[in-house]
Protein backbone atom coordinates (compact mmCIF):
# COMPACT_ATOMS: atom_id res chain seq x y z
CA UNK A 1 0.00 0.00 0.00
CA UNK A 2 2.60 2.70 1.18
CA UNK A 3 4.84 1.94 -1.97
CA UNK A 4 2.24 1.90 -3.90
CA UNK A 5 1.47 5.35 -2.96
CA UNK A 6 5.37 6.29 -3.18
CA UNK A 7 4.96 5.01 -7.01
CA UNK A 8 1.64 7.38 -7.83
CA UNK A 9 3.59 9.90 -5.84
CA UNK A 10 6.56 10.10 -8.14
CA UNK A 11 4.69 10.26 -11.35
CA UNK A 12 2.59 12.91 -10.00
CA UNK A 13 5.98 14.74 -8.54
CA UNK A 14 7.81 14.52 -12.05
CA UNK A 15 4.79 16.20 -13.90
CA UNK A 16 5.04 18.53 -10.86
CA UNK A 17 9.15 18.93 -11.81
CA UNK A 18 8.47 19.52 -15.22
CA UNK A 19 6.09 22.89 -14.44
CA UNK A 20 8.73 23.45 -11.41
CA UNK A 21 11.38 23.87 -14.11
CA UNK A 22 9.10 26.52 -16.30
CA UNK A 23 8.61 28.48 -13.66
CA UNK A 24 12.65 28.20 -12.40
CA UNK A 25 14.12 29.01 -15.60
CA UNK A 26 11.69 32.26 -16.15
CA UNK A 27 12.16 33.42 -12.36
CA UNK A 28 16.16 32.94 -13.06
CA UNK A 29 16.48 35.08 -15.87
CA UNK A 30 13.32 37.77 -15.19
CA UNK A 31 12.73 37.53 -11.32
CA UNK A 32 9.08 36.83 -12.58
CA UNK A 33 6.80 33.81 -10.99
CA UNK A 34 4.64 33.15 -14.03
CA UNK A 35 1.20 32.20 -12.61
CA UNK A 36 -0.31 31.93 -16.19
CA UNK A 37 2.23 28.47 -16.37
CA UNK A 38 -0.43 26.38 -15.31
CA UNK A 39 -2.58 27.75 -18.59
CA UNK A 40 0.69 26.32 -20.89
CA UNK A 41 0.00 23.22 -19.05
CA UNK A 42 -3.58 23.46 -20.18
CA UNK A 43 -2.49 24.47 -23.87
CA UNK A 44 0.31 21.44 -24.18
CA UNK A 45 -2.65 19.06 -23.89
CA UNK A 46 -5.21 20.98 -25.86
CA UNK A 47 -2.00 21.28 -28.57
CA UNK A 48 -2.32 17.39 -28.69
CA UNK A 49 -5.50 16.71 -29.10
CA UNK A 50 -6.01 19.41 -31.35
CA UNK A 51 -2.98 17.26 -33.49
CA UNK A 52 -4.75 14.03 -32.51
CA UNK A 53 -8.77 14.07 -32.84
CA UNK A 54 -8.64 17.43 -35.73
CA UNK A 55 -5.67 16.65 -37.72
CA UNK A 56 -5.36 12.67 -37.43
CA UNK A 57 -1.82 12.68 -36.64
CA UNK A 58 0.25 9.70 -34.97
CA UNK A 59 1.21 9.76 -31.07
CA UNK A 60 5.02 10.92 -31.81
CA UNK A 61 3.98 13.99 -34.29
CA UNK A 62 0.82 14.83 -32.14
CA UNK A 63 3.00 15.09 -29.25
CA UNK A 64 5.92 17.30 -31.23
CA UNK A 65 2.69 19.07 -32.22
CA UNK A 66 1.55 19.95 -28.88
CA UNK A 67 5.17 20.61 -27.42
CA UNK A 68 5.65 23.51 -30.51
CA UNK A 69 2.04 24.66 -29.70
CA UNK A 70 2.49 25.44 -25.74
CA UNK A 71 6.51 26.80 -26.91
CA UNK A 72 4.65 29.47 -29.34
CA UNK A 73 2.05 29.97 -26.38
CA UNK A 74 4.62 30.60 -23.74
CA UNK A 75 6.63 32.99 -26.32
CA UNK A 76 3.58 34.91 -27.39
CA UNK A 77 3.22 35.44 -23.71
CA UNK A 78 6.73 36.80 -23.08
CA UNK A 79 6.35 38.72 -26.15
CA UNK A 80 3.36 40.26 -25.84
CA UNK A 81 2.50 40.71 -22.29
CA UNK A 82 5.73 40.82 -20.00
CA UNK A 83 8.13 42.45 -22.46
CA UNK A 84 6.36 45.63 -21.84
CA UNK A 85 6.46 45.33 -18.28
CA UNK A 86 10.17 45.21 -18.17
CA UNK A 87 11.19 46.68 -15.00
CA UNK A 88 8.10 47.39 -13.67
CA UNK A 89 7.28 46.96 -9.95
CA UNK A 90 7.42 43.14 -9.21
CA UNK A 91 3.85 42.95 -8.37
CA UNK A 92 3.19 44.37 -11.92
CA UNK A 93 3.97 41.32 -13.68
CA UNK A 94 2.28 39.04 -11.19
CA UNK A 95 -0.87 40.39 -11.78
CA UNK A 96 -0.57 40.64 -15.01
CA UNK A 97 -0.03 36.46 -14.87
CA UNK A 98 -3.07 36.35 -13.22
CA UNK A 99 -4.78 38.46 -15.98
CA UNK A 100 -3.24 36.34 -18.38
CA UNK A 101 -4.23 32.97 -16.74
CA UNK A 102 -7.60 34.01 -16.53
CA UNK A 103 -7.70 34.91 -20.08
CA UNK A 104 -6.61 31.87 -21.51
CA UNK A 105 -9.07 29.50 -19.53
CA UNK A 106 -11.40 31.93 -21.21
CA UNK A 107 -10.74 31.00 -24.26
CA UNK A 108 -9.86 27.47 -23.88
CA UNK A 109 -13.74 27.49 -22.65
CA UNK A 110 -14.83 29.33 -25.60
CA UNK A 111 -12.88 27.31 -27.82
CA UNK A 112 -13.47 23.80 -26.50
CA UNK A 113 -16.21 24.08 -24.32
CA UNK A 114 -16.13 23.04 -20.44
CA UNK A 115 -16.19 19.70 -21.17
CA UNK A 116 -13.85 17.00 -20.31
CA UNK A 117 -12.70 14.90 -23.06
CA UNK A 118 -10.93 11.51 -23.06
CA UNK A 119 -7.09 11.36 -24.01
CA UNK A 120 -7.83 11.31 -27.91
CA UNK A 121 -5.04 8.50 -28.54
CA UNK A 122 -5.64 4.87 -28.03
CA UNK A 123 -3.38 3.62 -25.79
CA UNK A 124 -3.41 -0.03 -23.75
CA UNK A 125 -1.19 0.11 -20.81
CA UNK A 126 0.15 -3.16 -19.62
CA UNK A 127 0.20 -3.78 -15.82
CA UNK A 128 3.05 -5.07 -14.02
CA UNK A 129 3.14 -6.73 -10.42
CA UNK A 130 6.30 -6.30 -8.65
CA UNK A 131 5.55 -7.45 -5.47
CA UNK A 132 3.49 -4.92 -3.49
CA UNK A 133 3.19 -2.53 -6.47
CA UNK A 134 1.42 -2.54 -9.75
CA UNK A 135 3.44 -0.79 -12.20
CA UNK A 136 2.12 0.07 -15.47
CA UNK A 137 3.60 1.51 -18.99
CA UNK A 138 2.37 4.29 -18.86
CA UNK A 139 4.05 5.41 -15.27
CA UNK A 140 7.14 3.95 -16.49
CA UNK A 141 6.43 5.87 -19.69
CA UNK A 142 5.70 8.85 -18.24
CA UNK A 143 8.57 9.29 -15.24
CA UNK A 144 10.85 7.88 -17.87
CA UNK A 145 10.11 10.91 -20.25
CA UNK A 146 10.50 13.26 -17.51
CA UNK A 147 13.71 12.18 -16.63
CA UNK A 148 14.47 12.71 -20.15
CA UNK A 149 13.22 16.04 -20.16
CA UNK A 150 15.18 17.17 -17.07
CA UNK A 151 18.49 15.44 -18.33
CA UNK A 152 17.88 17.17 -21.81
CA UNK A 153 17.59 20.33 -19.85
CA UNK A 154 20.06 19.90 -17.60
CA UNK A 155 22.86 19.49 -20.09
CA UNK A 156 21.19 22.27 -22.34
CA UNK A 157 21.65 24.77 -19.49
CA UNK A 158 25.16 23.42 -18.40
CA UNK A 159 26.78 22.55 -21.43
CA UNK A 160 25.55 24.44 -24.67
CA UNK A 161 26.38 27.95 -25.36
CA UNK A 162 22.64 29.26 -25.05
CA UNK A 163 22.32 27.78 -21.84
CA UNK A 164 25.52 29.20 -20.31
CA UNK A 165 23.90 32.63 -22.08
CA UNK A 166 21.02 31.98 -19.99
CA UNK A 167 23.03 31.22 -16.63
CA UNK A 168 24.76 34.90 -17.14
CA UNK A 169 21.66 36.85 -17.70
CA UNK A 170 20.31 34.62 -14.45
CA UNK A 171 23.71 35.73 -12.21
CA UNK A 172 23.49 39.32 -13.55
CA UNK A 173 21.46 40.59 -16.17
CA UNK A 174 23.96 43.79 -16.59
CA UNK A 175 27.08 42.20 -17.11
CA UNK A 176 25.66 39.48 -19.32
CA UNK A 177 24.71 42.49 -21.65
CA UNK A 178 28.00 43.74 -21.53
CA UNK A 179 29.53 40.20 -22.72
CA UNK A 180 27.35 40.72 -25.32
CA UNK A 181 24.26 38.56 -24.59
CA UNK A 182 20.96 39.85 -25.39
CA UNK A 183 18.87 39.32 -22.09
CA UNK A 184 15.81 39.37 -24.43
CA UNK A 185 16.69 36.59 -26.53
CA UNK A 186 17.36 34.97 -22.92
CA UNK A 187 14.04 35.51 -21.57
CA UNK A 188 12.23 34.88 -24.68
CA UNK A 189 14.54 31.19 -24.83
CA UNK A 190 13.16 31.00 -20.90
CA UNK A 191 9.80 31.45 -22.25
CA UNK A 192 9.70 29.11 -24.53
CA UNK A 193 11.77 26.47 -23.20
CA UNK A 194 9.87 26.65 -19.85
CA UNK A 195 6.23 26.71 -22.09
CA UNK A 196 7.50 23.08 -23.75
CA UNK A 197 8.63 21.40 -20.64
CA UNK A 198 5.24 22.81 -18.87
CA UNK A 199 3.17 21.23 -21.78
CA UNK A 200 4.78 17.85 -21.69
CA UNK A 201 3.66 17.94 -18.13
CA UNK A 202 0.25 18.85 -19.19
CA UNK A 203 0.32 16.33 -22.13
CA UNK A 204 1.46 13.53 -19.36
CA UNK A 205 -0.92 14.23 -16.96
CA UNK A 206 -3.81 14.33 -19.55
CA UNK A 207 -2.85 10.58 -20.99
CA UNK A 208 -2.72 9.61 -17.09
CA UNK A 209 -6.05 10.75 -15.82
CA UNK A 210 -7.68 10.48 -19.34
CA UNK A 211 -8.92 14.03 -18.83
CA UNK A 212 -8.51 17.13 -21.04
CA UNK A 213 -10.47 20.73 -20.32
CA UNK A 214 -9.99 23.97 -19.99
CA UNK A 215 -8.94 24.53 -15.47
CA UNK A 216 -6.89 21.31 -15.52
CA UNK A 217 -4.06 23.86 -15.74
CA UNK A 218 -4.65 25.64 -11.90
CA UNK A 219 -4.16 23.40 -9.56
CA UNK A 220 -1.09 21.89 -11.28
CA UNK A 221 0.25 25.35 -12.12
CA UNK A 222 0.28 26.37 -8.79
CA UNK A 223 1.32 23.03 -7.01
CA UNK A 224 4.42 23.60 -9.97
CA UNK A 225 4.64 26.84 -8.38
CA UNK A 226 5.15 25.85 -5.06
CA UNK A 227 7.69 23.00 -5.88
CA UNK A 228 9.68 25.57 -7.39
CA UNK A 229 9.89 27.70 -4.22
CA UNK A 230 10.41 24.91 -2.11
CA UNK A 231 13.05 23.59 -4.00
CA UNK A 232 14.56 27.10 -4.02
CA UNK A 233 13.45 29.49 -6.84
CA UNK A 234 15.79 29.76 -9.83
CA UNK A 235 17.28 26.19 -8.96
CA UNK A 236 17.10 23.79 -11.52
CA UNK A 237 18.12 20.46 -8.91
CA UNK A 238 15.75 22.41 -6.37
CA UNK A 239 12.55 22.36 -8.49
CA UNK A 240 13.23 18.77 -9.37
CA UNK A 241 13.55 17.82 -5.70
CA UNK A 242 10.74 19.85 -4.70
CA UNK A 243 8.20 18.41 -7.48
CA UNK A 244 9.25 14.89 -6.04
CA UNK A 245 8.55 15.60 -2.32
CA UNK A 246 5.52 17.64 -3.00
CA UNK A 247 3.89 14.60 -5.08
CA UNK A 248 5.03 12.25 -2.79
CA UNK A 249 3.56 13.96 0.29
CA UNK A 250 0.36 14.44 -1.33
CA UNK A 251 0.15 11.06 -1.79
CA UNK A 252 1.09 9.90 1.29
CA UNK A 253 -0.92 12.76 3.24
CA UNK A 254 -4.18 11.92 1.40
CA UNK A 255 -3.87 7.95 2.46
CA UNK A 256 -2.85 8.75 5.48
CA UNK A 257 -4.28 11.84 6.90
CA UNK A 258 -7.01 12.85 5.31
CA UNK A 259 -7.80 12.98 1.73
CA UNK A 260 -9.99 16.20 1.50
CA UNK A 261 -7.08 18.10 1.98
CA UNK A 262 -4.93 16.86 -0.69
CA UNK A 263 -4.69 19.91 -2.53
CA UNK A 264 -3.42 21.40 0.78
CA UNK A 265 -0.39 19.65 2.18
CA UNK A 266 1.69 21.08 -0.58
CA UNK A 267 1.28 24.01 0.75
CA UNK A 268 1.31 23.42 4.23
CA UNK A 269 4.69 21.81 3.44
CA UNK A 270 5.92 24.95 1.37
CA UNK A 271 4.80 26.98 4.54
CA UNK A 272 6.63 25.40 6.96
CA UNK A 273 9.86 25.43 4.67
CA UNK A 274 9.69 28.82 4.01
CA UNK A 275 9.13 29.83 7.47
CA UNK A 276 12.50 27.71 8.39
CA UNK A 277 14.38 28.15 4.94
CA UNK A 278 12.83 31.03 2.93
CA UNK A 279 15.33 30.45 0.37
CA UNK A 280 14.11 26.86 -0.29
CA UNK A 281 15.96 23.01 0.03
CA UNK A 282 18.62 24.08 -2.47
CA UNK A 283 18.65 27.42 -2.86
CA UNK A 284 21.17 29.74 -1.81
CA UNK A 285 20.42 32.83 0.95
CA UNK A 286 21.25 35.72 -0.43
CA UNK B 1 -35.11 47.59 -10.33
CA UNK B 2 -34.44 49.79 -7.18
CA UNK B 3 -34.13 46.52 -5.13
CA UNK B 4 -31.22 45.16 -7.55
CA UNK B 5 -29.82 48.67 -7.24
CA UNK B 6 -29.96 48.37 -3.78
CA UNK B 7 -28.92 44.66 -3.59
CA UNK B 8 -25.79 46.17 -6.10
CA UNK B 9 -24.95 49.12 -3.85
CA UNK B 10 -24.96 46.63 -0.58
CA UNK B 11 -22.42 43.85 -2.19
CA UNK B 12 -20.65 46.24 -4.16
CA UNK B 13 -19.93 47.88 -0.76
CA UNK B 14 -18.66 44.73 1.12
CA UNK B 15 -16.16 44.38 -2.08
CA UNK B 16 -14.94 48.30 -1.76
CA UNK B 17 -14.55 47.47 1.81
CA UNK B 18 -12.70 44.46 1.51
CA UNK B 19 -10.42 46.27 -1.36
CA UNK B 20 -9.72 49.35 0.88
CA UNK B 21 -8.70 47.13 3.81
CA UNK B 22 -6.27 44.97 1.73
CA UNK B 23 -4.89 48.38 0.49
CA UNK B 24 -3.71 49.12 3.89
CA UNK B 25 -1.04 46.11 4.06
CA UNK B 26 -0.36 46.21 0.10
CA UNK B 27 -1.15 49.83 -0.72
CA UNK B 28 1.02 51.36 2.76
CA UNK B 29 3.65 48.83 3.99
CA UNK B 30 4.51 46.84 0.81
CA UNK B 31 3.04 43.34 2.01
CA UNK B 32 1.52 41.54 -0.82
CA UNK B 33 -1.37 39.35 0.11
CA UNK B 34 -3.22 36.51 -2.37
CA UNK B 35 -5.10 35.14 0.79
CA UNK B 36 -7.39 38.29 1.77
CA UNK B 37 -10.64 35.83 1.25
CA UNK B 38 -9.87 33.43 4.42
CA UNK B 39 -9.91 37.25 6.75
CA UNK B 40 -13.41 37.37 4.87
CA UNK B 41 -14.21 33.88 5.57
CA UNK B 42 -13.16 33.79 9.14
CA UNK B 43 -15.45 37.14 10.02
CA UNK B 44 -18.24 35.40 8.27
CA UNK B 45 -17.87 32.05 9.92
CA UNK B 46 -17.03 33.11 13.51
CA UNK B 47 -20.43 35.76 13.31
CA UNK B 48 -22.63 32.83 11.30
CA UNK B 49 -21.27 30.37 14.66
CA UNK B 50 -22.08 32.75 16.67
CA UNK B 51 -25.39 33.76 16.06
CA UNK B 52 -26.37 30.32 15.14
CA UNK B 53 -25.13 29.09 18.84
CA UNK B 54 -25.57 32.04 20.51
CA UNK B 55 -28.59 33.63 19.59
CA UNK B 56 -28.93 36.50 22.05
CA UNK B 57 -25.78 37.76 20.81
CA UNK B 58 -26.92 41.58 19.10
CA UNK B 59 -25.81 42.02 15.30
CA UNK B 60 -23.48 44.92 16.33
CA UNK B 61 -21.68 43.30 19.09
CA UNK B 62 -21.26 40.40 16.06
CA UNK B 63 -19.92 42.46 14.03
CA UNK B 64 -16.96 43.66 16.78
CA UNK B 65 -16.12 40.18 17.49
CA UNK B 66 -15.80 39.26 13.95
CA UNK B 67 -13.47 41.90 13.49
CA UNK B 68 -11.89 41.44 16.25
CA UNK B 69 -11.55 37.50 15.80
CA UNK B 70 -10.33 38.00 11.88
CA UNK B 71 -7.56 40.38 13.50
CA UNK B 72 -6.07 38.09 16.14
CA UNK B 73 -5.64 35.46 13.60
CA UNK B 74 -3.52 37.68 11.78
CA UNK B 75 -1.88 38.54 14.74
CA UNK B 76 -1.16 35.29 15.45
CA UNK B 77 -0.28 33.88 12.03
CA UNK B 78 1.45 37.28 10.51
CA UNK B 79 4.80 37.68 12.37
CA UNK B 80 6.89 34.34 11.04
CA UNK B 81 4.96 35.08 7.37
CA UNK B 82 5.90 38.98 7.41
CA UNK B 83 9.59 38.45 7.35
CA UNK B 84 9.05 36.90 4.08
CA UNK B 85 9.24 39.08 1.24
CA UNK B 86 7.37 39.95 -1.78
CA UNK B 87 6.68 36.59 -3.79
CA UNK B 88 7.39 34.63 -1.04
CA UNK B 89 4.61 35.95 1.03
CA UNK B 90 2.53 35.74 -2.01
CA UNK B 91 2.35 32.18 -1.79
CA UNK B 92 2.83 31.81 1.85
CA UNK B 93 -0.67 34.09 2.10
CA UNK B 94 -2.13 31.91 -0.94
CA UNK B 95 -1.29 28.92 0.29
CA UNK B 96 -2.65 29.69 3.68
CA UNK B 97 -5.93 31.12 2.04
CA UNK B 98 -6.16 27.11 0.10
CA UNK B 99 -5.91 25.58 3.39
CA UNK B 100 -8.24 27.91 5.11
CA UNK B 101 -10.66 26.98 2.34
CA UNK B 102 -9.85 23.12 2.09
CA UNK B 103 -10.66 23.12 6.04
CA UNK B 104 -13.75 24.97 6.03
CA UNK B 105 -14.98 22.27 3.45
CA UNK B 106 -13.59 19.42 5.47
CA UNK B 107 -14.73 20.51 8.90
CA UNK B 108 -17.37 19.54 10.29
CA UNK B 109 -18.71 22.75 12.41
CA UNK B 110 -18.35 24.85 9.31
CA UNK B 111 -20.72 22.45 6.91
CA UNK B 112 -18.78 21.56 5.11
CA UNK B 113 -19.19 22.45 1.20
CA UNK B 114 -22.83 23.27 1.79
CA UNK B 115 -21.96 25.76 4.32
CA UNK B 116 -24.10 27.74 7.41
CA UNK B 117 -27.85 28.38 6.38
CA UNK B 118 -30.58 30.01 7.58
CA UNK B 119 -28.36 32.97 9.73
CA UNK B 120 -30.32 35.88 11.09
CA UNK B 121 -30.42 39.14 9.60
CA UNK B 122 -31.96 40.54 12.64
CA UNK B 123 -34.78 41.95 11.19
CA UNK B 124 -33.22 44.68 8.96
CA UNK B 125 -33.73 45.71 5.32
CA UNK B 126 -31.54 46.58 2.59
CA UNK B 127 -31.56 49.71 3.45
CA UNK B 128 -30.14 49.09 6.97
CA UNK B 129 -27.12 47.25 5.70
CA UNK B 130 -26.65 49.47 3.26
CA UNK B 131 -25.48 52.32 6.11
CA UNK B 132 -23.67 49.59 8.00
CA UNK B 133 -21.34 48.78 4.85
CA UNK B 134 -20.88 52.14 3.72
CA UNK B 135 -20.40 53.41 7.29
CA UNK B 136 -17.77 50.63 7.54
CA UNK B 137 -16.27 51.85 4.58
CA UNK B 138 -15.98 55.41 5.16
CA UNK B 139 -14.19 54.26 8.52
CA UNK B 140 -11.85 51.99 6.66
CA UNK B 141 -10.58 54.68 4.03
CA UNK B 142 -10.71 57.44 6.90
CA UNK B 143 -8.07 55.16 8.71
CA UNK B 144 -6.22 54.72 5.40
CA UNK B 145 -5.76 58.52 4.72
CA UNK B 146 -5.19 58.99 8.85
CA UNK B 147 -2.39 56.54 8.51
CA UNK B 148 -0.76 57.75 5.08
CA UNK B 149 0.14 61.32 7.28
CA UNK B 150 2.23 61.84 10.03
CA UNK B 151 4.74 60.00 11.25
CA UNK B 152 3.68 56.30 11.43
CA UNK B 153 3.14 57.08 7.71
CA UNK B 154 6.38 58.06 6.75
CA UNK B 155 7.66 54.79 8.92
CA UNK B 156 5.60 52.70 6.49
CA UNK B 157 6.55 54.70 3.38
CA UNK B 158 10.54 53.80 4.73
CA UNK B 159 9.37 50.53 5.32
CA UNK B 160 7.55 49.89 1.51
CA UNK B 161 10.74 51.40 -0.14
CA UNK B 162 13.07 49.68 1.79
CA UNK B 163 12.98 47.87 4.73
CA UNK B 164 17.08 47.96 5.07
CA UNK B 165 16.86 51.62 5.30
CA UNK B 166 14.14 51.93 7.74
CA UNK B 167 15.98 49.48 10.08
CA UNK B 168 18.91 51.63 9.76
CA UNK B 169 16.62 54.77 10.47
CA UNK B 170 15.82 53.08 13.97
CA UNK B 171 12.12 51.72 12.54
CA UNK B 172 10.79 48.49 13.80
CA UNK B 173 9.42 46.96 10.70
CA UNK B 174 7.80 44.00 11.94
CA UNK B 175 5.07 45.31 14.73
CA UNK B 176 3.86 47.92 11.96
CA UNK B 177 3.82 45.55 9.34
CA UNK B 178 1.92 42.97 12.13
CA UNK B 179 -0.73 45.91 12.94
CA UNK B 180 -1.44 46.61 9.21
CA UNK B 181 -2.30 43.40 8.46
CA UNK B 182 -4.17 42.78 11.81
CA UNK B 183 -6.21 46.29 11.02
CA UNK B 184 -6.66 44.91 7.71
CA UNK B 185 -7.86 41.44 8.88
CA UNK B 186 -10.22 43.47 11.14
CA UNK B 187 -12.21 45.28 8.12
CA UNK B 188 -11.93 42.24 6.13
CA UNK B 189 -13.94 40.31 9.25
CA UNK B 190 -16.38 43.02 9.77
CA UNK B 191 -17.37 42.72 5.56
CA UNK B 192 -17.61 38.59 6.87
CA UNK B 193 -20.25 39.46 9.31
CA UNK B 194 -21.87 41.89 7.62
CA UNK B 195 -21.98 39.07 4.38
CA UNK B 196 -23.16 36.39 6.14
CA UNK B 197 -25.94 38.29 7.68
CA UNK B 198 -27.03 40.03 4.91
CA UNK B 199 -26.64 37.05 2.52
CA UNK B 200 -28.23 34.56 5.55
CA UNK B 201 -25.84 31.77 4.32
CA UNK B 202 -22.28 30.99 3.16
CA UNK B 203 -20.31 28.07 1.85
CA UNK B 204 -16.16 27.98 1.59
CA UNK B 205 -16.36 28.90 -2.75
CA UNK B 206 -16.91 32.62 -1.35
CA UNK B 207 -13.72 32.70 0.49
CA UNK B 208 -11.44 31.07 -1.59
CA UNK B 209 -8.40 32.21 -3.74
CA UNK B 210 -11.05 33.59 -6.81
CA UNK B 211 -12.05 36.25 -4.35
CA UNK B 212 -8.80 36.94 -2.90
CA UNK B 213 -7.26 37.40 -6.65
CA UNK B 214 -10.13 39.52 -7.39
CA UNK B 215 -9.20 41.75 -4.52
CA UNK B 216 -5.98 42.48 -5.42
CA UNK B 217 -6.96 43.09 -8.61
CA UNK B 218 -9.14 45.87 -7.05
CA UNK B 219 -6.54 47.52 -5.38
CA UNK B 220 -3.94 47.36 -7.94
CA UNK B 221 -6.19 48.45 -10.42
CA UNK B 222 -7.90 51.69 -8.52
CA UNK B 223 -4.40 52.41 -7.40
CA UNK B 224 -2.13 50.87 -4.66
CA UNK B 225 -1.69 52.93 -1.86
CA UNK B 226 -4.22 55.61 -2.66
CA UNK B 227 -7.32 56.89 -0.42
CA UNK B 228 -10.27 56.20 -3.02
CA UNK B 229 -8.51 53.80 -5.03
CA UNK B 230 -10.07 50.83 -3.98
CA UNK B 231 -13.27 52.56 -4.18
CA UNK B 232 -12.87 53.24 -8.22
CA UNK B 233 -11.49 49.53 -8.66
CA UNK B 234 -14.02 47.79 -6.51
CA UNK B 235 -16.49 49.70 -8.03
CA UNK B 236 -15.24 48.85 -11.65
CA UNK B 237 -14.49 45.26 -11.01
CA UNK B 238 -17.51 44.62 -9.30
CA UNK B 239 -20.16 46.08 -11.33
CA UNK B 240 -17.93 44.98 -14.77
CA UNK B 241 -19.25 41.34 -14.53
CA UNK B 242 -22.91 42.84 -13.86
CA UNK B 243 -23.14 44.98 -16.91
CA UNK B 244 -21.74 42.33 -19.72
CA UNK B 245 -23.87 39.59 -18.19
CA UNK B 246 -25.51 39.88 -21.25
CA UNK B 247 -22.21 38.16 -22.82
CA UNK B 248 -21.78 36.02 -19.55
CA UNK B 249 -19.49 33.62 -21.99
CA UNK B 250 -17.08 36.27 -22.43
CA UNK B 251 -16.71 38.06 -19.08
CA UNK B 252 -13.77 36.39 -18.02
CA UNK B 253 -12.09 37.32 -21.26
CA UNK B 254 -12.58 41.00 -20.91
CA UNK B 255 -12.06 40.88 -17.26
CA UNK B 256 -8.46 39.09 -17.69
CA UNK B 257 -7.97 41.18 -21.08
CA UNK B 258 -8.82 44.44 -19.11
CA UNK B 259 -6.17 43.60 -16.08
CA UNK B 260 -3.48 42.68 -18.76
CA UNK B 261 -3.85 46.21 -21.11
CA UNK B 262 -4.62 48.27 -17.75
CA UNK B 263 -1.61 46.79 -16.27
CA UNK B 264 0.38 47.73 -19.28
CA UNK B 265 -0.81 51.36 -20.13
CA UNK B 266 -1.36 52.34 -16.71
CA UNK B 267 0.50 50.28 -14.21
CA UNK B 268 0.31 53.08 -11.39
CA UNK B 269 -3.94 52.43 -11.26
CA UNK B 270 -6.51 54.64 -12.00
CA UNK B 271 -6.07 56.86 -9.39
CA UNK B 272 -2.68 56.13 -8.69
CA UNK B 273 -0.12 59.49 -9.65
CA UNK B 274 2.46 58.24 -12.56
CA UNK B 275 6.04 58.37 -11.56
CA UNK B 276 7.69 62.17 -12.02
CA UNK B 277 3.53 63.49 -11.55
CA UNK B 278 3.20 63.39 -7.95
CA UNK B 279 4.80 65.67 -5.35
CA UNK B 280 6.14 63.41 -3.26
CA UNK B 281 5.25 59.97 -3.26
CA UNK B 282 4.72 57.50 -5.82
CA UNK B 283 2.70 54.46 -4.94
CA UNK B 284 4.17 52.29 -7.56
CA UNK B 285 8.14 52.98 -8.10
CA UNK B 286 10.21 50.74 -6.77
CA UNK B 287 12.64 50.17 -8.86
CA UNK B 288 14.70 52.90 -10.53
CA UNK B 289 13.65 52.65 -14.28
CA UNK B 290 12.38 55.31 -16.73
CA UNK B 291 9.14 56.83 -16.19
CA UNK B 292 6.67 54.52 -18.38
CA UNK B 293 4.72 56.51 -21.37
CA UNK B 294 1.84 58.19 -19.47
CA UNK B 295 -1.20 58.20 -21.10
CA UNK B 296 -3.30 61.26 -22.16
CA UNK B 297 -6.16 60.83 -19.07
CA UNK B 298 -3.27 61.10 -16.81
Amino acid sequence: MIWQQIVNGIVAGSAYALVALGYSLIYGVLGLINLAQGEIYMAGAFGLWIAAAVLGLPLPLAVLFGLLFSAVVGLSMERVVFRPLTGRHPLIPLLAAIGLSIFLQSVALLAFGPETRPFPLEFEPQLWNLGPVTLSTLQLLLVTTALALMGGLFWYVHASRHGQALQAVAMDREAARLVGIKPHQCVAQAFGIGGMLSGAAGMMMAAYYNATYPYMGVLPGLKGFCAAVLGGAGSIPGAILGGLILGLSENLGAAYIHSGFKDGYAFAILIAILLLRPQGLLGKSK
Amino acid sequence: MAAYILHLAILGGMYVLLAASLNIPVGLSGQVSLGHGAFFGIGAYISGLLAIHYAVLPFPLLLVLAGLGSAAVAVLLSPPALKLKDEYLAVVTLGFGLIFELGLKNLAFTGGTDGLYGLPNFGMQGADFLWWVWGAVALCLFVTSRLRKGQFGRNLTAIKESERTARTLGIAPLPLKVGCFALSALFAGIAGSLYAHYITFINPGVFGLHTSILLLCMVVLGGMGTVLGPLAGGILLFLLPELLQEFADYQDLVYGGLLIVILIFRPQGLLGRAPGQGRRRFPLRRRTQPAPASTSNA
